[in-house]
């Protein structure tokens, strides 16, 4: 059975080495046949045609179009995505140094999520065409068509007109100083090192953002819950146990609770790609300078290197989630586990 | 079976069915008034609005930010245009979107879909390794990267997502095909001679059509939302051109004074979209299928 | 004798899509303290519904309209929710239909029986250790013939064979001693030897336990065996009632005639024999080998064999048997007669040609059609019958009028009348759809007609007629039949000859009244053994099997 784990798994992250592979292909075309020369955009529009020809030579821009994707896709392989176009600096160290805002609006968003939606799913199913489960629907409906961006400006409004003193723009305030590492997530940081004051701030600066972008995913799997509850209610194994007078509850929050968590788990998975675009627009909403914002930015200036970054490291925190809900729905579910022994 | 119990069970025809979940669904039956009513209103839209000049490039600075009231019902923007003439010009451009890009998507993911589902093999390899990679990249960063390297206007926004959203459709079509092509019926017609082009429009793609209809009508919700996203942005249609998602973006710099500069547009998106979203939840629910 | 269970004018109706419909019509039985007693019916006779009334697990849109089920002289139907829920699995039990389905797949078997039995308990006033449930599990899981209830505990569901998961099933509803047990057709999913070990043991327990039964069925063979007292229902009535011997030997309604005389005997002087074919072998296999492999990227490959070294020959105009249970590849080998796969080793051909050449081509497809199992799914739902037929005749050329005009012929031979060219699969009734099936085979002017158990999934009633039909056609017709099935009865008095497949291989072939009446392979012996019967001649006539042999090919043990 062991064997059988690891084989399953070992499948899958082949696929995703596929993913990232055919992702840097794509993007790495994209890069190279769009109108406009990077080593033009790099030096900006005064510079002179030899200055121009001198950087492409640098950029490797004049070999051809193969050997500079297999000398990219090695550099990226060594963590080297290029120097950005405006900034000069390596992209990797740039990204890097955005990554834990957020990272850490992630977590928080899927926190949220999951804490919110699948208690949700699980009690509109339960009290099913009650009142109790068309709030409930209304609610997931709105999440789902409500464009995050919306509703991050809703939110804003509602702090400047109820809630004078909530901040509602950045990470933290800039006169507190940020403790330094070691995740780089502030609010698991200020606890280490046991500032408090950095933690009230940061947690009501996090508070509105990460309902912001959760909003959809909760009404998706709340949604999703709900009718894997409904559709394995109907299924013969529930009347094996209500014939033996098992309660209810134990049905419901035992047996179905299980079974019913391994669709919205992996919708979830899927979710994660639109949660990745959704924090472009959310992190610009609240001015949360995280790699979302930097992303933004490198498209709106055509910074070919960043965006090329940007993208791959979007598909990797797709697949790093994506193995992550594998792991969770393998131990979940041993028909996962089993299958391949046939 | 029972002769009178076949009679009972008679009248009960899946269309008998299908109309009984539909009507016992009040909000789908809302979903379908408010899509009807953006679509009239975008068809309509120059007989009907205030201001037809208030669609384009017109200034009208005595009346800038004007809030809502009896000659402006939406109030006006910071170049004095009535907020509710764009906005029902908005709608014709969000439906354009729509159309556009789920003309295109819908039959190439269907199409893709069937033949992945019905032929196996490599076909089946290539087709579903494709659509597992597309699903990985995140669809608003990767229409962003598109829409800008080329240039940031409707029908760039429209290429960009039209190049994603293919996806989904060869995704849900697979999966359905691929489950009736295991069905005896359609074996059978092979051995009755049947072609494959028959086996796949005569015998399979009838038995899509349900699922391809409710999930065209939510994605028209989605698509509305997401072009409104990468309006919002700065990368989808261009100025003057009334958009709501870049009148939402306008509107942001002037609040929280000026908040109907973006709830009228902001909610006018949510509308549209809680349309299309109710009209195919209720038919997800009258034709029972799994989208 | 006082009565255990006393059901009396009980009527049932279901709410849906905003009809009413009356399931129940004022049904009335009896079950003796120490009884065994059998409701049988057809598929939508109500029986189903019965359990459930008894149990309390009607679904939420069903209303109990009226009567009474008096337990011990007590309505259950006016007990409050907890008691009612109380007599749950102490005083009535029941034993779940499909061994596939009735269990949780992400839990382990033991959560499923611990729970159980920790309720139980509960509501019962008892308190229990988490060491003594599992000692009291262990018992009854070894009382029915589960030898190794550890490894039982600790497995998924989907780790146990059906027959393994029947008898779990079967230990559920003895965790407590109930007083009334309710088997709901149980083993009807399984193969038959399996399904014989299974009447046996709920027998044994009914019999040591002095339980009473209720026992809902189809299938009067079983019901030979198990009752003592018969309620026949039909359309949610109860159309006849009396003593076993007087139902089978003397029944009132023409409804129970027609439903005993509808089932194909195995022995005695109403067994048909179909006189020998006698023409040239038209199908013809050779040391056959299929094996089935997968190869992943990585890791180890597995292999199956699926046949193994088959070698048959089918005679122009004869009813050849195939007989077989799940896996034994009698399915393989038929697919790969028509060419829909292709053999590992050994050699097929037909009308003298080898399928490997030919196979594809289109005069080849429609010289050997098929007749699927299941109704359902042989149709397309979303296409008429007559564009359903039009597909082999508009391929082999036919158009406009002649097209029309043969589609009525073909629905006249299969005694459809014209007028269902319009209709929608979903308007027919399972044994209409087979005739549908049957027409659209013939449509394509074929030499063969593989037969994949095409009436296991209708009432015996419905399968008699489809009979018939088959029988007639092929003498009107001058077709061959492959036919493939479980049903050993059935192809007693159909097949002209058949062959007994186990694990891929041939085990014994001949004439149905050789291989009957003198059967000299162990597996056939045991699968005839295994049928179940109506009458006790027949009972007496059947080759007898030792234990030891019969467990030997029991498919089920081994896995």
């Amino acid at each position: 059975m062991q064997e059988n784990y690891l084989y399953t798994f070992a499948k899958r992250i082949a696929g995703f080495v596929g993913v990232l592979f055919v992702l840097s292909l794509m993007i790495f075309i994209l890069a190279r046949v769009v109108p406009g020369d990077p080593a033009r955009i790099a030096l900006g529009p005064s510079a002179s045609q030899e200055q121009v020809d001198a950087m492409r030579m640098q950029m490797g821009l004049d070999r051809p179009l193969t050997e500079q994707y297999v000398s990219y896709v090695a550099n990226a392989l060594r963590g080297d995505l290029g120097r950005s176009l405006i900034s000069g600096r390596p992209v990797t160290r740039e990204i890097a140094a955005l990554l834990p805002a957020t990272l850490e609006l992630v977590l928080a968003t899927v926190i949220l999520m999951v804490l919110i939606a699948v208690p949700l799913g699980v009690v509109t199913a339960r009290y099913r065409n009650s009142w109790i489960d068309n709030t409930g629907r209304f609610f997931s409906i709105v999440g789902v068509t409500m464009p995050s961006f919306l509703f991050a400006i809703l939110l804003q409004l509602f702090a400047a007109y109820f809630l004078s003193d909530w901040p509602i723009i950045g990470r933290i305030d800039h006169t507190l100083a940020a403790p330094a590492g070691p995740t780089g997530l502030l609010l698991v940081d200020s606890l280490l090192h046991g500032r408090f004051d950095v933690f009230a701030d940061a947690f009501q600066r996090l508070l509105f953002p990460a309902i912001a972008l959760a909003m959809s995913g909760i009404g998706q799997i709340t949604r999703i819950t709900r009718s894997a509850m409904i559709e394995n209610q109907r299924r013969d194994h529930v009347l094996t146990l209500q014939s033996f007078g098992v309660p209810d509850r134990v049905i419901v929050f035992r047996y179905l609770l299980k079974l019913s968590s391994i669709a919205p788990l992996t919708i979830m998975g899927l979710e994660f790609a639109s949660l990745i675009g959704n924090a472009f627009v959310v992190e610009l909403v609240f001015s949360w300078g995280g790699f979302a914002s930097y992303g933004l930015n490198a498209i709106l200036q055509k910074d070919l290197n960043a965006v090329m970054g940007v993208v791959l490291l979007s598909g990797l925190f797709f697949i790093v989630a994506n193995i992550i809900i594998d792991i969770i729905l393998l131990m979940l579910d041993p028909r996962l586990r089993l299958k391949e022994a046939r | 079976m029972a002769a009178n119990a076949t009679r009972e069970l008679e009248a009960l025809t899946p269309r008998y069915m299908a109309w009984y979940r539909f009507t016992r669904n009040p909000t789908a039956i809302i979903g379908a008034l408010m899509v009807t009513s953006v679509v009239l209103v975008a068809v309509l839209a120059p007989l009907i609005v205030p201001y037809p000049e208030h669609a384009g490039a017109a200034v009208n600075f005595r009346a800038r930010h004007v809030a809502p009231d009896l000659a402006y019902w939406l109030g006006t923007d910071k170049v004095g245009r009535d907020i509710l003439t764009r906005v029902i010009y908005g709608f014709r451009v969000s439906l354009l979107l729509v159309v556009g890009v789920l003309a295109v998507a819908v039959p190439l993911g269907a199409a893709l879909g069937l033949a992945a589902g019905y032929f196996g093999g490599w076909t089946e390899r290539i087709i579903t390794g494709l659509t597992n990679v597309m699903l990985a990249i995140p669809p608003l960063v990767m229409a962003l990267a598109v829409g800008n390297v080329l240039e940031p206007n409707l029908v760039n926004a429209m290429i960009a997502i039209t190049l994603l959203w293919w996806t989904w459709h060869a995704r849900l079509v697979y999966r359905v095909s691929k489950s009736i092509a295991a069905e005896d019926f359609v074996e059978a017609a092979r051995l009755a001679g049947a072609s494959h082009w028959h086996v796949l429009t005569r015998e399979i793609l009838p038995n899509c059509i349900s699922v391809i209809s409710v999930k065209t009508t939510l994605d028209a919700a989605f698509v509305i939302l997401f072009g409104a996203t990468l309006s919002f942005l700065g990368l989808g249609v261009k100025p003057p051109t009334p958009d709501l998602g870049s009148m939402v973006a306008d509107g942001r710099q002037f609040l929280p004074e000026m908040w109907w500069g973006v709830l009228a547009p902001g909610f006018a998106i949510f509308y549209a979209t809680l349309g299309f979203n109710l009209l195919g939840d209720g038919l997800r629910d009258m034709f029972d299928v799994e989208v | 004798m006082a009565n255990l269970l006393d059901v009396t004018g009980l009527n049932v109706a279901f709410r849906t899509y905003g009809r009413r419909h009356h399931l129940l019509k004022d049904v009335a039985l009896s079950i003796p303290e120490g009884g065994r007693v059998a409701l049988i019916g057809e598929t939508g006779s109500g029986k189903s519904v019965t359990s459930k009334a008894i149990l309390g697990t009607l679904p939420r849109n069903a209303d109990v309209e009226g009567g009474e089920i008096l337990f011990r002289g007590e309505n259950v139907l006016d007990m409050p929710r907890p008691r009612r829920d109380a007599l749950k699995g102490t005083a009535f039990s029941v034993i779940m239909q499909d061994p596939l389905s009735s269990f949780n797949p992400v839990f382990r078997i033991g959560r499923h029986l611990d729970d159980v039995m920790y309720y139980a308990d509960r509501r019962l006033g008892r308190r229990s250790s988490a060491g003594h449930r599992r000692d009291r599990i262990f018992e009854v899981l070894r009382r029915v013939q589960l030898d190794d209830p550890r490894r039982i505990v600790d497995a998924y569901p989907s780790q146990l064979s059906g027959g393994m998961r029947q008898r779990v099933l079967i230990a559920l509803s003895l965790l407590h001693q109930p007083d009334l047990l309710i088997a709901d057709e149980p083993g009807t999913a399984l193969d038959v030897t399996t399904q014989d070990e299974i009447m046996k043991l709920i027998n044994r327990l009914v019999a040591e336990n002095g339980l009473s039964l209720l026992m809902i069925t189809h299938n009067l063979g079983v019901v030979r065996q198990m009752a003592d007292d018969v309620y026949v229902m039909r359309h949610g009535e109860i159309v006849e009632h009396g003593a076993l011997s007087t139902i089978f030997s003397s029944p009132r309604q023409a409804y129970t005639r027609q439903l005993i005389e509808a089932i194909p005997p195995l022995y005695g002087a109403k067994v048909e024999d179909q006189k020998p074919a006698e023409a040239d072998p038209i199908v013809e296999m050779r040391g056959v080998t299929k094996m089935f492999e997968q190869k992943p990227w990585i890791g180890q490959g597995t292999r199956h064999v699926a046949v193994n070294d088959v070698s048959l020959s089918v005679r122009r105009g004869e009813v050849f048997g195939l007989a077989g249970e799940s896996g034994s590849g009698k399915t393989t080998v038929a697919r790969m007669i028509m060419g829909l796969i292709g053999a590992t080793e050994g050699s097929v051909t037909v009308d003298g040609k080898s399928v490997e050449d030919e196979r594809g081509s289109d005069a080849f497809r429609r010289k050997i059609q098929i007749v699927y199992q299941n109704p359902g799914t042989s149709l397309n739902p979303k296409r008429t019958v007559g564009q359903a037929l039009s597909v082999p005749l508009a391929f082999a050329g036919m158009r406009g009028a002649a097209l029309e005009e043969r589609i009525v012929e073909l629905l006249r031979q299969v005694d459809l009348p014209a007028n269902y060219v319009g209709k929608y699969p979903h308007e027919l009734s399972g044994g209409q759809k087979q005739r549908v099936a049957i027409a659209r085979a013939l449509a394509a002017d074929p030499e063969i007609i593989v037969l994949d158990e095409p009436t296991s999934a209708l009432d015996v009633s419905v399968q008699k007629n489809v009979i018939a039909l088959l029988t007639r056609l092929r003498e009107e017709l001058g077709l061959t039949y492959l036919f493939i099935s479980h049903d050993l009865s059935l192809m007693r008095n159909f097949c002209s000859r058949i062959a007994i497949m186990l694990r891929g291989e041939i085990v014994e072939a001949g004439a149905p009244r050789e291989v009957f009446d003198n059967p000299r392979h162990p597996y056939t012996r045991a699968l005839i053994a295994a049928v179940p019967v109506i009458s006790d001649e027949e009972e007496t006539r059947k080759p007898r099997v030792s234990d030891e042999e019969r467990r030997r090919y029991l498919v089920d043990t081994a896995a």
